[in-house]
């Protein structure tokens, strides 16, 4: 129950994952995870925008990661729901996102999410969700 | 004059007497992301939009799991709430999603497609305010249910 999770691990177990070319380190902070930018990201041609929809997956997987290394598993927790606010259009950047346990319980992780790109202090992003944690959590 | 008073003309469904638009279709059939993921486009009415999209290996959220990413189904709904505001208002809309809510009731079956149906069930001059429903077998028996608002760009729009 103490090992620690391993991130590389926990993403290159998900095609999803991978299909996002989503990558992430753990630091002081906790997990900063980075999504490159890719012509396929795109939602709006005109502005350019990325779609709102690969943003918050982004955020989504950025949870799931946070509440791993956290918990220190690689089984991977399950959305109950999310709710998520768009502030600003995502451009045609690199985006960065950090989530935060607001909660963790026996069964259910309350889990907020920020996504920015340029600047940190500007996020483009926001997301908050709860999370099913995965079985066998509960005697520790 | 205010949000609230244009209410009362869009009361139908939301939508009022907006005039379908034909060519609603090409939001999903020409925006990157959309065709990234394989999305189609099934129907769309004024205020109304379904698209299909069909289960692919690479989108699968867990290795062994074959079932569709929670994170697919939210920019598959996010698209279909698009689509049902574009089909009403056309694409000078421009709608910008402001925010996107959504319950996953159970995952969707391994290796299963999944449709979302979206519809604009009150719109004001600057929002519109939608609700969404994705399922694998049957509209009866939904994965997911969402609650979103858009802000809309209607200048141009009567």
């Amino acid at each position: 129950m103490t090992a620690a999770a391993d991130l590389d691990t926990i993403l290159s177990s998900s095609p999803f994952a991978r299909f996002l070319a989503i990558a992430a380190h753990a630091d002081e902070h906790g997990v900063l995870a980075t999504m490159p930018v890719r012509d396929q990201l795109v939602g709006n041609v005109m502005l350019p925008a990325l779609h709102g929809g690969c943003v918050a997956s982004f955020l989504e997987i950025a949870c799931l990661l946070q509440v791993a290394h956290e918990v220190g598993t690689n089984a991977p927790a399950r959305a109950i729901n999310i709710s998520v606010e768009y502030l600003r259009p995502a451009r045609r950047e690199t985006t960065y996102a950090r989530a935060k346990i607001r909660r963790l319980g026996k069964r259910v992780a309350v889990v907020h999410a920020e996504a920015w790109q340029q600047d940190e202090s500007k996020p483009v992003c926001l997301l908050q969700s709860h999370l099913r944690l995965p079985a066998g959590l509960a005697s520790e | 004059m205010s949000d609230i008073e244009q209410r009362d003309d869009t009361a139908t469904d939301g939508v009022g007497d907006w005039a379908g638009n034909p060519y609603a279709s090409r939001m999903v059939e020409y925006t990157p992301y959309a065709v990234a993921l394989g999305m189609k486009f099934v129907s769309s009415s004024a205020g109304r939009g379904e698209i299909l999209l069909p289960w692919r290996e690479d989108l699968v959220g867990q290795d062994g799991t074959d079932i569709l990413a929670p994170g697919v189904l939210t920019a598959l709904i996010d698209h279909a709430c698009g689509l049902a505001i574009m089909a009403g208002l056309g694409f000078e809309a421009a709608p910008a999603t402001l925010d996107l809510r959504i319950d996953h009731m159970r995952p969707a079956a391994p290796r299963a497609s999944v449709t979302c149906s979206a519809h604009v069930y009150r719109a004001t001059r600057t929002i519109a305010f939608l609700r969404a429903e994705a399922w694998d077998v049957s509209p009866d028996d939904p994965v997911a249910a969402a609650q979103a608002a858009f802000t809309l760009n209607r200048r141009s729009v009567k």
